[in-house]
């Protein structure tokens, strides 16, 4: 058996006196796409960003793609996408621009999918990064994150700013690029009915732990109803 | 194929699709030999994750009513299996019943239900 591709043990991570992560374990398992539940302020960034490495966790183990996240090699580095919930780029530079420039770090850039997702996607490639829009942000963001192909994906709220039609073809991007066994995905939302569609399995942060992680069908055998449901249930309302 | 997801359901997406290429053997709908879309060309149709159509395609063919040639797809087995006949059956039966219903609730008679069943299955 292959090491996970997320292997997260006993992660503590306060921030201050507030502690956002309480021993947490999570394990997600090569080729799957698991999608993030949790409420506002669970967690859910702290929690990718100690498996990307972004931050250290006060206690716990984080592995990534078999290395410590922390000191994770360059040919590592090279196979994760991350999309940040707060998309931060050059504000000076074009769009094409950027896409060049980030082309550059990576030897194995697909120059056909960025082409066809920008076309696809209506990214205005002759437009300043400055002035776009939240949502053209985002979606400029997840073709950079794309755009060496990753094996692992790691996506911050990735649909929140995204209106229906963009929405839908990210799913269906998403979707057709996680080939069973080939790459995983890592994503969290809001968006309910979104996560049922792309992910196969959830993953549910409370209480800064993961109080229950599998297949998206258990839960529903288990509970008879939506995700949703399930989700307002766990939290009493 | 005609194959429709509801995830504001508390079915599980695998059993929705199962069931629904279940029903469309029997009905006849899909004939013995006929291939299925891939994997990924059924998941990006429904806009549903590759790995729920997989463990869908997987549970059929356990059951014996899909065969999963290698390299070349996924087809309806020719000669599916008796239990897994009687289960269709049951299932036409259980359809027959549905519509029989509904014709008594419209006042149509059987002899104009039989003349539409005629029509249909030609």
């Amino acid at each position: 058996m292959t090491e996970p591709a997320i292997e997260l043990r006993g992660i503590t991570k306060s921030y201050g006196k507030k502690p956002v992560l309480a021993g947490l374990d999570l394990s997600v398992p090569h080729g799957s796409v698991v999608g993030l539940l949790g409420v506002n302020g669970s967690g859910k960034t702290t929690l990718m960003k100690c498996a990307l490495g972004l931050i250290r966790p006060q206690a716990g183990q984080a592995r990534l793609l078999g290395e410590p996240s922390w000191t994770l090699s360059a040919a590592a580095k090279a196979r994760i996408g991350y999309v940040p919930q707060v998309v931060n780029l050059y504000p000076w530079m074009k769009v094409r621009h950027l896409l060049e420039y980030t082309a550059a770090f990576y030897p194995n850039w697909n120059d056909d999918l960025v082409a066809r997702l920008t076309k696809e996607w209506d990214i205005p490639r002759d437009d300043r990064i400055g002035p776009l829009s939240v949502g053209q942000l985002q979606k400029v963001a997840i073709v950079l994150a794309l755009g060496h192909e990753p094996d692992l994906l790691i996506l911050d709220e990735p649909a929140a700013s995204l209106d229906p039609v963009a929405r839908r073809q990210f799913l269906q991007e998403i979707i057709s690029l996680a080939e069973p066994g080939r790459r995983t995905v890592l994503f969290s939302t809001h968006i309910t009915s979104d996560l049922e569609r792309v992910a196969d399995r959830v993953a549910i942060l409370k209480s800064g732990r993961v109080t229950w992680h599998g297949l998206l069908d258990d839960l529903k055998e288990q509970t008879h109803v939506n995700l949703e449901e399930s989700f307002l249930e766990m939290h009493n309302v | 194929m005609r194959i429709s997801v509801e995830t504001s359901s508390g079915m599980p997406i695998t059993r929705q699709v199962a069931a629904q290429i279940r029903a469309q053997c029997a009905s006849g709908v899909i004939k013995p030999g006929e291939r299925l879309p891939s994997v990924r060309a059924l998941a990006t149709d429904l806009s549903v994750n590759q790995n729920t159509i997989l463990r869908v395609y997987e549970r059929l063919t356990a059951e014996g009513l899909l065969e999963r040639r290698h390299g070349d797809g996924t087809f309806v087995a020719d000669r599916v299996p008796s239990g897994q006949m009687k289960a269709q059956r049951q299932r036409l039966r259980e359809e027959i019943a549905r519509v029989a219903e509904l014709a008594k609730t419209l006042g149509v008679d059987a002899e104009e239900v039989h003349q539409l069943l005629d029509q249909e299955m030609k």
